[in-house]
Formats: structure tokens, C-alpha cells, sequence
């Protein structure tokens, strides 16, 4: 047992994360849009796989490699003020798998027939995604200790 | 469906996450006061402050916060404490990560990080605040403890 603050990983700009989970509520909203009706539910599977491949880049190799926090670090960070704190990586890393989770189960269960199922994974993950967008929800804060005590996580 | 269903449909959605995030906005961080609250140990629950065992409370109140490491909000308010640390000798802050201590989750029955029980000079715990927490509200409990 020792204080948290050691064994941390280099800060990243708070806004960064959440910049990316605008664009991405913003394509999940589109999902559902396009998932609602039978003629376009075909081009709501393609948006749908293209946040999924994102949650993927975001889950494994964190947001610096992501290209939502490319664009962030490019076009948008310039133009603001220095972030009054950094915020450590993981917990954005965390939420990123469980959207892959959410979403992957949806292109899943679309790929075996299930076409139905893409709109209710869409709509999910739209919700995590605006709330981290809007409010600064954060996904691990929330559910990793209690996924943790009911034993879905094991940490070693 | 119709343009005009779907387009309700989403709003809907919208309006949803809008309700649900404010309603999440106007509960998290909120000093929740305990009846006949349990006694500290702090070397059961590990405590410890700059690497060293911690082995007193605070003077007046001690905040014991319980972090994780997923947790954003966690980093946020245990820097809020120490600002308010450095303006109140009387107080105490301690974190506690919990990442590896499932048995202190299921001990306090924590749901989500940060927790923080507020405890009295004798390591009482008296309130219980849930998510990260308002500077206003850790002085209003500061506040409400007389040496």
C-alpha cells in the first residue's frame, strides 16, 4: 500500500480525451440515426465499425496515437490556454476499452444476425461518450471499483 | 421509420444523457452524514502520507480518501485537499488506493472513487462523500467540528 501519485505515467492534456469523445458521441448519435430505419442500417454498421476501430486505437495504444488526439494536439490545443492540471492516461484508457466492449458487441452480434442489437450498442456507448463529453464523466471512477468487487476485473 | 421518428428518436437520446448527466452533476461530491459511525483503524486500512505509516487523525478532522487508478476525478480532488491541507494545520488528508484492496471496497462498501469519510479527532467516521468533491463542501465540514 503506498500513495497513489507514485508509479503515475506522464500527464496529457484533460482536454484531449474529451475532445475525442465529442467527435465520437457525435458518430454514435449518427449510428443510431442511420440504425433506426431498415434502408440504412447497412451505413450504420460502417459508422459503427469506424468509432469500434477508434475505441480500439484508444484502448491499446492510448490517446497521443489516437487521431482524435492528433487533430486535438494539432488544430485545437493551440488555440487554447495551458491546462490548469494534467491528467494521468489510464483512466480515459479504461473508459476507451469499455466503449470498445459496448460497441464490438454490437458489430458482433450485427455480423451474426442480430441487426437489432447495433442500434442499442450504439445508443450505450452514445451515452458514456456525452457524458465524458458534456460533463467530465469518467467511466473508470464510476464503475472499476465496483466490476472489481463483483469480480468481472481481477488485478494482480 | 420516418425522418421525423428518427430525428425524435435521437433528440430523445439527447435529452437523455442531458437529464441524466445533470441529474449525476448535482449529486456527486455531496457530504452524506453518518450515524454512529464506525471507528478507524488506520493500520488496517494501510494508511500512509509521503511513504510513512500514518498513525494519528487530524487535530480537528481527518478526510480519508479512497482513490483507484482509473480515476480521473480521484487526482483532482486529493490536489484540492492538499491545497486546503496547507490552510488548515487542524485537518488531515489521507489516500488510500484501493486498486489492489478489494476488501476495503467491499469493508466500506465503495462504489466509486473518490470516497471520502470524514472522520473526527477520535477516527470516527461522520459523513461520507461520495465523487469528487466541491471546495465549498470540504469547508463547510471543516466548519462543522469544534476542537
Amino acid at each position: 500500500m503506498s500513495d497513489v501519485s507514485k508509479n503515475t505515467p506522464a500527464g496529457i492534456d484533460p482536454r484531449g480525451p474529451r475532445f475525442g469523445a465529442a467527435i465520437t458521441s457525435a458518430l454514435l448519435l449518427v449510428t443510431v440515426f442511420l440504425a433506426l430505419d431498415s434502408t440504412t442500417l447497412g451505413a450504420a454498421f460502417g459508422v459503427l465499425l469506424v468509432v469500434t476501430a477508434s475505441f480500439v486505437i484508444g484502448a491499446f495504444f492510448g490517446n497521443s496515437k489516437h487521431p482524435y488526439g492528433f487533430i486535438f494536439k494539432k488544430f485545437i490545443r493551440p488555440r487554447l490556454a495551458a491546462p490548469k492540471e494534467l491528467e494521468d492516461p489510464r483512466p480515459p484508457k479504461f473508459a476507451q476499452l469499455v466503449g470498445l466492449l459496448v460497441a464490438g458487441t454490437g458489430v458482433v452480434l450485427y455480423l451474426a444476425g442480430l441487426t437489432g442489437a447495433l442500434v442499442f450498442a450504439a445508443g450505450a456507448a452514445f451515452i458514456a461518450a456525452f457524458l465524458n463529453a458534456a460533463f467530465a464523466f469518467c467511466l473508470g471512477c464510476q464503475i472499476y471499483v465496483g466490476l472489481q468487487r463483483i469480480g468481472l476485473i481481477k488485478k494482480h | 421509420m420516418s425522418i421525423e421518428a428518427r430525428l425524435a428518436l435521437v433528440l430523445g437520446l439527447l435529452a437523455f444523457g442531458t437529464v441524466a448527466g445533470l441529474i449525476w452533476r448535482s449529486r456527486t461530491g455531496r457530504a452524506k452524514n453518518v450515524q454512529s459511525g464506525e471507528l478507524i483503524n488506520l493500520a488496517e486500512i494501510g494508511a500512509t502520507k509521503n511513504g510513512v505509516p500514518v498513525t494519528q487523525f487530524g487535530k480537528k478532522v481527518t478526510f480519508l480518501q479512497f482513490s483507484s487508478e482509473f480515476c480521473t476525478a480521484c487526482r483532482q480532488t486529493a490536489r484540492l485537499y492538499g491545497e486546503l491541507e496547507q490552510v488548515h494545520p487542524e485537518i488531515l488528508h489521507i489516500e488510500v488506493d484501493i486498486t489492489n484492496r478489494v476488501d476495503l471496497a467491499n469493508k466500506f462498501n465503495i462504489l466509486q472513487t473518490p470516497t471520502t469519510l470524514v472522520l473526527d479527532s477520535h477516527g470516527r467516521v461522520t459523513s461520507r462523500i461520495g465523487g469528487a468533491v466541491k471546495q465549498q463542501t470540504i469547508e463547510d465540514e471543516i466548519g462543522s467540528f469544534v476542537i
